[in-house]
């Protein structure tokens, strides 16, 4: 998925951010983005010398009224009951601790679950940026299971939906994320591998409508071996 | 709730005159320097999770980055719709910012046109404008001007006038105007490989030419 050449690499990394790669080219480069150290590096690198350029364009003031509306979407959906800054506050000691609890969960997971056939892989799943795990998936050649780690749930009327991408492939959907956060399945439509990233995204309820991701991608994780 | 009432019922003083009026008797540089600096403080507040700092860059940065979005995206109402998901997205992935790797501008600059392609591509891309003013694209618009203002810029400009015409066209269509491969083909007009390979090849020439 993301070129091991250094050359290739900066390419890619000048393409995504000129704007000329297909869409699922660019959603796949987005959801790497946070693992991949020399990919941002990269990225940044074109950002910051291409942006010059922007000034060819001509400050316009926008239309009146707009920041408000921005202040109403960020006062509405994200905590419905009362978001505020000791809410906040509370909420990261909350995660701060969960993180504890689950890194201690995993390592005793990894410790004592009986070998599955042939290799198993782990993948932490998170937000961009941040360090609190939301979903931990385990699995090989014998399947796959997903299990929520936190609270997380999508917008209103929509849904998440498990993506695998396997270095250099398409994303493949491995459905739509239930309520409860777990999904098991006994058989996948890829071979799981070293560096294959699990991505969620944010989907119809029934899924993406064109089988590639169409919404943004809000957790992810690269799976590595379990030794 | 109580804390973030507060700072969005006592407004910032900074009228639009007094900003962009004042802004341009002061000598251009120290005011730049100023800005930008005040620009990573502000992100950094942001992460911390201050409202106030997020409509003070608002009130910086809104008319610069609405500009580039009606460059992109042609349509007013589109690039009111990117400016208004970008700073929803600066909001929640304020985390990502890392002054290290680079400048709150250029941070901010990505996330608006990321969000103005998006708009674009929903609407499969070829949109006519609604705005008469905007016509037609220049087709090639004056680099020199808009480059010579900083160090930066020249640097910039003196590494795109060394590539080859077709491709220094390409990654400017592709950047400035925002238009995909498919699109830069029609306007030159070009085969498609052609323009995959200048873009390519431009990228690469550009990256060893700005390379400290």
């Amino acid at each position: 998925m993301i070129p091991d050449n250094a050359e290739e690499l900066q390419i890619l990394a000048g393409e995504y951010v000129l704007g000329v790669l297909d869409p699922d080219r660019a959603r796949e480069i987005e959801a790497a983005l946070p693992h991949h150290a020399e990919l941002g590096r990269a990225v940044a690198f074109w950002q910051e010398r291409l942006q010059p350029l922007t000034a060819l364009a001509r400050p316009v003031e926008p239309p009146p009224g707009l920041w408000e509306q921005i202040e109403r979407r960020l006062a509405a959906p994200a905590a419905p009951s009362g978001a505020g800054l000791w809410r906040s506050l509370a909420l990261w000691r909350a995660a701060a601790a969960a993180a504890l609890v689950v890194a201690a969960a995993l390592a005793l997971y990894i410790a004592v679950a009986p070998p599955p056939a042939g290799p198993s892989y782990v993948a932490v799943l998170h937000a961009p940026q941040q360090a609190q795990p939301a979903f931990v998936a385990t699995g090989g050649r014998s399947g796959l299971l997903l299990r929520a780690v936190a609270e997380a749930a999508p917008p209103g009327d929509r849904g998440f939906e498990l993506w695998a991408i396997a270095p250099g492939a398409k994303p493949q959907s491995l459905g739509i994320v239930p309520a409860d956060g777990r999904i098991e399945l006994g058989r996948l439509p890829l071979a799981l591998g070293q560096g294959t990233v699990l991505a969620i995204s944010i989907e119809p309820k029934t899924g993406s409508p064109t089988g590639q991701p169409t919404g943004p991608v809000v957790f992810s994780g690269t799976l590595l071996p379990a030794r | 709730m109580l804390p973030l009432r507060r700072f969005s019922a006592a407004p910032m003083d900074i009228s639009s005159g007094s900003m962009h009026g004042g802004a341009q008797h002061r000598p251009p540089m120290d005011q730049k320097l100023a800005a930008l600096a005040s620009l990573d403080e502000l992100l950094l507040a942001v992460q911390r999770g201050s409202r106030a700092a997020l409509k003070r860059l608002y009130e910086l940065e809104s008319r610069r980055l609405y500009g580039i979005a009606l460059r992109i995206t042609r349509r007013s109402d589109l690039a009111a719709d990117a400016l208004q998901d970008a700073f929803i997205q600066v909001w929640q992935n304020a985390r990502s910012f890392a002054p290290e790797r680079g400048s709150a501008a250029a941070w901010l600059t990505g996330i608006l046109r990321f969000r103005a392609l998006d708009a674009l591509r929903k609407l499969g891309r070829e949109t006519p404008s609604d705005d008469p003013t905007l016509g037609d694209r220049a087709e090639e618009p004056d680099i020199a001007a808009a480059l010579d203002l900083e160090a930066a810029g020249r640097a910039l400009r003196r590494c795109l006038e060394a590539l080859e015409e077709k491709q220094r066209r390409c990654i400017i269509l592709a950047f400035v105007d925002g238009l995909s491969h498919a699109e830069i083909a029609q306007r030159l007009p070009a085969p498609l490989g052609s323009v995959k390979s200048w873009v390519r090849r431009g990228l690469l020439s550009l990256r060893s030419c700005l390379e400290p």
